[in-house]
């Protein structure tokens, strides 16, 4: 699944001739030994390996909308193949972005390019290639899953046959099978959501705009939901942009970030290079937290309270010789002791304290 | 926790989808073929063919009560031949056409449009490859097909049982001579109140309202139209008022009553382009050119309206 996150670098636009060497055979290889399928496709970009860098690529992207609202502001930034997700606040520009991509906003000024095309020049093309999941609810209550996915099949300019045989893989692939032919009014909230997904994914596109997958599901029906984009991403070789304000939740499934605020970029890397200095220890102990997290501060470490236990940034072995002494000097009854991989959203929050102290 | 990121959760979740996925390598169709899937959809969906038995009720019976003059007739002119047809083609019982038009189509319109502005399911459209005025193009085309169906195929058994008592092969020309006009005028009832029907049904997702609108509409100006062309003919009512001859010129007024309606715009159209027999509103003679105006005022206020609030709601 390596091959999937490509080394990028900031902008995720690494050297030409390095990337196309090493990630072609790769692709091929995982290709063939996850699913088989019949017939690969050349590279995640349309032109093949020479532009195979970027699925989507923004230049001072723009889009102010009348009353002076802002809604993007100059967003330069590169979605590598992959799962990427898109960050932000409620109103930071996402909804807006995937619209632009889609082709159906106009950008106030600056360019965007999709899967090679031009979002003002080819939208249409662009839209043939893609599918998108909406936020919002947007399934008709009196019609049967079958039926449903099955009329936007043809939408995406299917045959009738083809889109038959698509739309029942779609649902199988999303698991719902078995509940095809009920009513979409009958399904419940995860399900309608999958359903959405469904929709999506019929046209066989090459890639998936997903705004909000999660919203308003429970904590299993989310974990269920990014388990299947994850998947489709992983096994069907489709490349994925996930919108999100949960930056937790999504981080799991992502090889990559884009975090947008405000419309601008906030920033933008690989998983890999959010998470790679972001070893955390957690220390759970039984009682006496507050008298540790004391006693670590004093031994210069940074504790943080995290529900139970508190949590220490790793610098190497040092870290846990001091954990040990601490506990054992205090006396503790030590529970548990976990190296973790820090959340991104904490890595945000780190960066926002240290502000504030320079502030100081 | 630790999470592989990207990875699928080892066991479990791939064991499920053993299949793998099939990429589609087959054809796909361009744009003029998406939007005849989406006309097909729709003109099966306004008569509620592959929706539920509910959705069939109002179309069965609208259709079934406007092919009823065409039977009567039928059996009519079988049981006394050489007796002159009881319904013409132009004008085909004005009274009874117009009301089951109005049940038709405040009824069905809003399933075409309010349907998918009610459920939010334009997104879905617009993320596909389609312009934005693609949509309500098919659903418009769809639509006066449906509206001609209604009008056409009672105008065809109307001509259908004529034909069959006609004796000989100038009286088969002759009902044939006198169809063709009646196929135009209900051609452009079919164009104005699909257009009509639509614009007004976009308006709202709620389909009772958006019914509700359109009889309205419809009633009400068919309403005020017949009291104008009354008052206008008699003079207000009273003791004093006295009814004009027969073969008296309309006055101004009454031949004017009629712009208000689309029912009797579309009876005025017809008389201004010739056609001769009675119809709701006196022969507007002179004035028939404004008729003609008005039509095609409506049909474009229409058109114009659909495709402002379709390029309106594409963007949202």
């Amino acid at each position: 699944m390596t091959t999937r996150a490509p080394r990028a670098g900031k902008l995720g636009s690494p050297p030409p001739g390095v990337a196309a060497s090493e990630r072609l055979p790769d692709e091929g290889e995982a290709r063939i030994t996850v699913t088989a399928p019949p017939q690969l496709r050349a590279g995640p970009g349309p032109g093949g390996a020479g532009t195979a860098a970027a699925v989507i690529q923004t230049e001072a992207l723009t889009k102010r909308y009348t009353g002076e609202v802002t809604a993007l502001d100059g967003l330069t930034v590169a979605f590598a193949p992959g799962i990427t997700g898109l960050v932000g606040a409620n109103g930071a520009g996402k909804s807006t972005l995937i619209k632009i991509l889609l082709g159906l906003l106009p950008p106030t000024t600056g360019r965007a390019v999709v899967l090679g095309h031009d979002v003002t020049a080819s939208g249409e093309r662009i839209r043939t290639l893609t599918g998108y999941m909406p936020e919002h609810d947007c399934l008709p209550p009196d019609v049967t899953g079958t039926e449903f996915v099955t009329h936007l099949g043809r939408m995406s300019g299917l045959p009738a046959t083809a889109a038959k045989e698509r739309a029942a893989d779609s649902l199988r692939h999303v698991g719902l099978y078995e509940e095809r032919y009920r009513q979409l009014g009958t399904y419940s909230t995860g399900m309608k959501q999958r359903v959405k997904l469904a929709q999506a994914l019929v046209g066989d596109p090459r890639l998936l705009l997903l705004d909000e997958p999660t919203i308003g599901l429970d904590p299993a029906g989310r974990r269920a939901m990014l388990d299947l984009i994850s998947r489709i991403g992983a096994e069907f070789g489709i490349s994925i942009v996930v919108s999100s304000h949960l930056l937790g939740e999504i981080e799991q499934i992502c090889d990559q970030l884009v975090v947008i605020d405000g419309g601008r970029l906030l920033r933008s890397d690989t998983m890999t290079s959010f998470t790679q200095v972001s070893q955390v220890l957690l220390i759970e102990v039984d009682e006496g937290a507050a008298a540790l997290a004391a006693e670590l501060a004093g031994r210069g470490l940074q504790p943080r309270r995290s529900g139970r236990g508190l949590l220490v940034r790793i610098d190497g072995d040092v870290t846990y010789d001091v954990v040990r002494n601490a506990v054992a000097d205090l006396g503790l009854p030590l529970n548990r002791l976990e190296q973790q991989r820090r959340r991104v959203e904490e890595l945000f929050r780190d960066a926002g304290d240290e502000e504030e102290r320079d502030d100081d | 926790m630790t999470t592989d990121q990207g990875a699928p959760a080892p066991g479990g979740a791939g064991v499920i989808h053993d299949l793998g996925y099939r990429h589609y390598d087959g054809p796909r169709l361009g744009r003029a073929a998406i939007i005849r899937a989406l006309y097909w959809h729709s003109l099966r969906s306004a008569f509620g063919i592959g929706r539920g038995v509910k959705a069939k009720i109002v179309p069965v019976l609208t259709f079934g009560l406007m092919c009823l003059p065409a039977i009567v007739n039928a059996i009519a002119v079988a049981q006394h031949p050489g007796q002159a047809p009881v319904v013409d083609y132009d004008t085909y019982t004005f009274r009874l056409r117009s009301l089951v038009m109005l049940i038709f189509v405040a009824a069905q319109a809003p399933e075409l449009m309010s349907r998918d502005l009610r459920s939010h399911v334009l997104p879905l459209y617009m993320s596909r490859p389609l312009r934005r005025l693609d949509y309500p193009l098919a659903k418009l085309a769809a639509f006066t097909a449906a509206c001609l169906l209604m009008l056409e195929i009672p105008l065809v058994i109307l001509y259908v049982g004529n034909v069959l008592s006609a004796g000989g092969g100038s009286a088969v020309w002759a009902q044939t001579r006198a169809l063709i006009p009646g196929v135009g005028v209900a051609a452009l009832w079919a164009l104005l109140l699909a257009a009509i029907g639509l614009v007004l049904a976009s308006l709202t997702g709620r389909r009772a309202y958006a019914t509700g609108m359109i009889a309205i509409y419809l009633f009400l100006t068919w309403t005020l139209s017949t009291i104008l062309v009354g008052i206008a003919k008699h003079g207000p009512a009273g003791p004093g008022a006295v009814p004009l001859g027969p073969h008296a010129v309309a006055p101004l007024g009454a031949r004017l009553g009629g712009l208000i309606s689309p029912f009797s715009v579309l009876d005025g159209v017809r008389q201004w382009l010739g056609g001769t027999n009675p119809g709701p509103i006196p022969p507007p003679g002179s004035v028939g050119f404004w008729y003609g105006v008005m039509f095609l005022v409506l049909l474009g206020a229409s058109l114009a309206g659909l495709a402002a609030r379709y390029r309106k709601v594409g963007a949202a």
